[in-house]
């Protein structure tokens, strides 16, 4: 795997995470904000088209009622046609959306020499002007105006239409049917029709401006545009024509919804590369009208499209400081940390007068480098003392060594010990524990018949253990010569011993004088192992304890002396508690059974072969598991006197 | 090696289990002065559960007994056999020491 320092996983962790937040906030407010305008859009929209639509209304309808009451009053037979002239003329004075009023009455219906009766009074040039409509060439009661009003019997607003007549306005006309009563019969009498301009309409739409391109535009009855900013639109085409041209489905599905009835907000396709736009459409109370306000959505959204661009700019901004400000403290942090690490490589390859880096700052890092510090001093303290207990250590154990070299160096070493002497044969081995031990053996002629050997074990280990044994060996040997018993040998070296001995030391002891020629052996034995007597022929035995105590403790003790007689051939083995008591790697005792069990098997052995063989024994039994006490064994064979 | 102290009397009963060896003297030895300084000088040490003691054992035994006899007080023995036992016989310890077959013998005694 890739390794990253601290300060780029910071900076990383920290700034995707702010990332994220920003872009949510963002994201978030951009749809929100969208959504609000939408709806208020709509709402403008809604209250836009229903503002146009009352005030269009309120003027058709006006329009409508002016008519409706005409209508009803020429019902009356009485009136004369004067008075309907005059009828006529003040609908248009007093009414000054009325462009023009035609009152026209079925053919000779008025007069029976008639067959045009058809008033017509409207505005020109500001005054108002008069014409009677009806001739050869235009016989009025055979147009769409008259027409269907008549054959429907209601009032129709006709689609717009350019006048000629007039001036070339876009005109729109309502005409209402009225009837007279003739021969009690209610009968179609003619039609009052009022006309207005549209101009004003476009006027009124045209002023309607939405955003910068938005715009509205009127549809009449059948689709026509009545209203639209493209003049060339108004009076040629209708919103079918336009959807065929453009092959837009939903313009025509827009276009039957809008003169269907319905009021709605619907989002237009994109046609023509103008871009998607929203319409609101509403549908007029007269005339079968329907008004559309086209509002283009880059423009509605051109303001949050803007707040949301500035808001990711401000956050861009500020996420740029914060990369800053982050890679800053997280320098802060690895930069002594590097320097630490690099230092703490440097004093774990031993240079510990290594001067750490200053830092100063006060927080963890700083704490850690204080630790470091701390460290490093006790480090350099421990290795200091470490170096000096070391050296003093070697010092001892080297000493220890020599100690140990001295202690075995006064042990007689050298064998066959009296190779002039065929009477007996000794034979001893110490194995030294890896500690300085305290086993001592020694054997030497006491005067020229008797011969002294002994075995002995002082207790505990080290250099007093060493001393202890010394002392003892040589206390022995000057003991010894002056011809007395061992029990007496014994009693007085235990009393020399005893003598401020406040360490509580003391040394088992098993000390045998021969008379070489006959074989008598006296012996004592201070609290030591029992030896083994070996017989040349016949059973090794033990030689039973004596129940004397260990030497070295109590000074006015007295120890027995015993003998027996060791004929030619045999042996006495002694031996100290490191044989029996060697263990094997699970701690169990070479014990005191397997020793007699080895003697026993052993077929008339000389003194070296017995104490050798029974060495090889206890190594296969300890298995190399460590020593813990020395290993001392001692044989003396008695040969008797030879025939010289 | 453990040991387990229980107060009889005036005498403070010392079971002695495991192994009372150079590794183990120490021990002993601390334990001992510790008795010492709490006042107990009147010691039966129940070595039934011993299995084992050397000559270093031996000398901790034995300065126990040397500091208890100053302040006084006396160390008696129990329940010896096998090795320990024989090793008490050889040294000639059975001798300088008050033995007892069993721990109520020796609290009998």
């Amino acid at each position: 795997m890739k390794r990253h320092g601290i300060a780029f996983k910071l900076t990383t962790l920290t700034l995707s995470c702010a990332f994220i937040i920003l872009a949510a906030i963002v994201g978030y407010n951009y749809y929100c904000s969208r959504d609000v305008i939408l709806r208020q859009s709509e709402e403008n929209s809604r209250l836009l088209a229903h503002q146009t639509t009352s005030s269009i209304d309120a003027v058709l309808s006006s329009v409508e009622k002016v008519a409706q009451n005409i209508a009803f009053s020429l019902e009356d037979a009485t009136l004369t046609k004067e008075e309907i002239l005059d009828l006529n003329r003040r609908v248009i004075s007093n009414n000054p959306e009325i462009y023009g009023m035609a009152i026209a009455f079925e053919p000779y219906f008025l007069d029976k020499e008639k067959l045009y009766f058809a008033p017509y009074h409207y505005r020109s040039a500001g005054r108002i002007s008069f014409s009677m409509l009806g001739s050869p060439s235009y016989r009025y009661f055979y147009m769409d105006w008259y027409q269907i009003p008549k054959e429907l019997e209601r009032a129709v607003w006709t689609e717009p239409y350019n006048d000629e007549g007039g001036g070339g306005v876009t005109m729109a006309t309502y005409t209402v049917p009225f009837f007279r009563t003739v021969n009690g019969k209610r009968v179609f009498a003619g039609v009052v029709t009022a006309d207005i301009s549209l101009e004003w309409l476009e006027d009124m739409i045209s002023h309607i401006s939405i955003f910068d391109t938005g715009y509205a535009f009127l549809l009449s009855r059948h689709g026509t545009f009545i209203t639209h900013p493209d003049r060339n639109l108004i009076m040629n085409e209708t919103i079918f024509t336009l959807a065929e041209e453009s092959k837009s489905e939903q313009l025509r599905k827009i276009g039957q919804d809008m003169l269907g009835g319905d009021n709605s907000f619907v989002l237009l396709e994109d046609v023509a590369g103008k871009g998607e736009r929203y319409l609101y459409h509403a549908r007029l109370k007269y005339g079968g009208w329907a008004l559309g306000i086209i509002f283009p959505k880059a423009e509605m959204f051109a303001d949050v499209t803007r707040l949301s661009r500035i808001m990711t700019l401000i956050g861009l901004a500020g996420f740029a400081l914060l990369v800053g400000v982050i890679i800053l403290i997280a320098r802060r942090i690895t930069t002594p940390l590097t320097k630490l690490s690099g230092a703490a490589h440097e004093i774990a390859s031993g240079n510990l007068d290594l001067k750490l880096p200053e830092i100063t700052s006060n927080d963890e890092v700083g704490d850690l480098a204080q630790s470091f510090t701390y460290m490093k001093n006790s480090l350099k303290e421990f290795i200091r003392d470490l170096t000096s207990t070391t050296a003093a250590k070697e010092r001892i154990e080297s000493e220890l060594r020599i100690a140990r070299d001295i202690q075995m160096g006064i042990l007689p070493k050298l064998f066959p010990a009296f190779p002039e002497r065929d009477e007996f044969e000794v034979f001893a081995s110490i194995e030294p524990a890896k500690e300085v031990g305290g086993d001592l053996y020694d054997f030497f002629f006491v005067d020229e018949d008797h011969f002294c050997f002994l075995v002995g074990d002082v207790s505990g280990k080290g250099v007093p253990a060493a001393f202890f044994m010394a002392v003892t060996k040589t206390l022995l040997k000057v003991v010894s010569e002056r011809g007395l018993d061992p029990g007496e040998v014994l009693t007085k070296v235990n009393a020399d011993l005893a003598t401020d001995n406040e360490s509580c030391m003391f040394v088992t002891l098993f000390l045998a004088i021969i008379d070489i020629h006959t074989g008598e052996t006296r012996y004592a034995n201070a609290g030591h192992n029992p030896p083994i007597h070996i017989p040349e022929t016949g059973k090794p035995e033990w030689i039973p304890p004596l129940g004397d105590p260990v030497a070295g403790i109590m000074e006015d003790m007295e120890y027995t002396t015993k003998s027996l007689t060791l004929t030619p051939g045999d042996i006495l083995f002694i031996y100290t508690d490191g044989v029996t008591e060697a263990m094997d790697p699970a701690q169990k005792l070479y014990s005191e059974e397997r020793l007699m069990e080895h003697v026993e098997t052993m077929n008339k052995p000389s003194a070296p072969e017995l104490v050798k063989d029974l060495d090889t024994s206890i190594k296969k039994f300890t298995l190399g598991a460590e020593q813990s006490d020395d290993i001392t064994m001692l044989a003396f064979q008695f040969n008797g006197e030879q025939d010289k | 090696m453990e040991f387990t102290n229980t107060k009889n009397g005036d005498k403070l009963v010392v079971a002695v289990t495991g192994r009372l060896d150079a590794v183990t003297a120490p021990e002993f030895d601390t334990q001992c002065k510790s008795w010492l300084n709490d006042g107990e000088n009147r010691i039966i040490a129940d070595l039934s559960n011993l299995e084992y003691i050397s000559s270093a054992g031996l000398r901790s035994i034995l300065s126990a007994a040397k500091q208890l006899k100053t302040a006084k007080g006396e160390i008696i023995f129990c329940g010896l056999n096998g090795m320990v036992e024989e090793v008490f016989t050889v040294s000639g310890f059975a001798s300088m020491f008050a033995m007892y077959p069993t721990l109520d013998d020796a609290l009998a005694g």
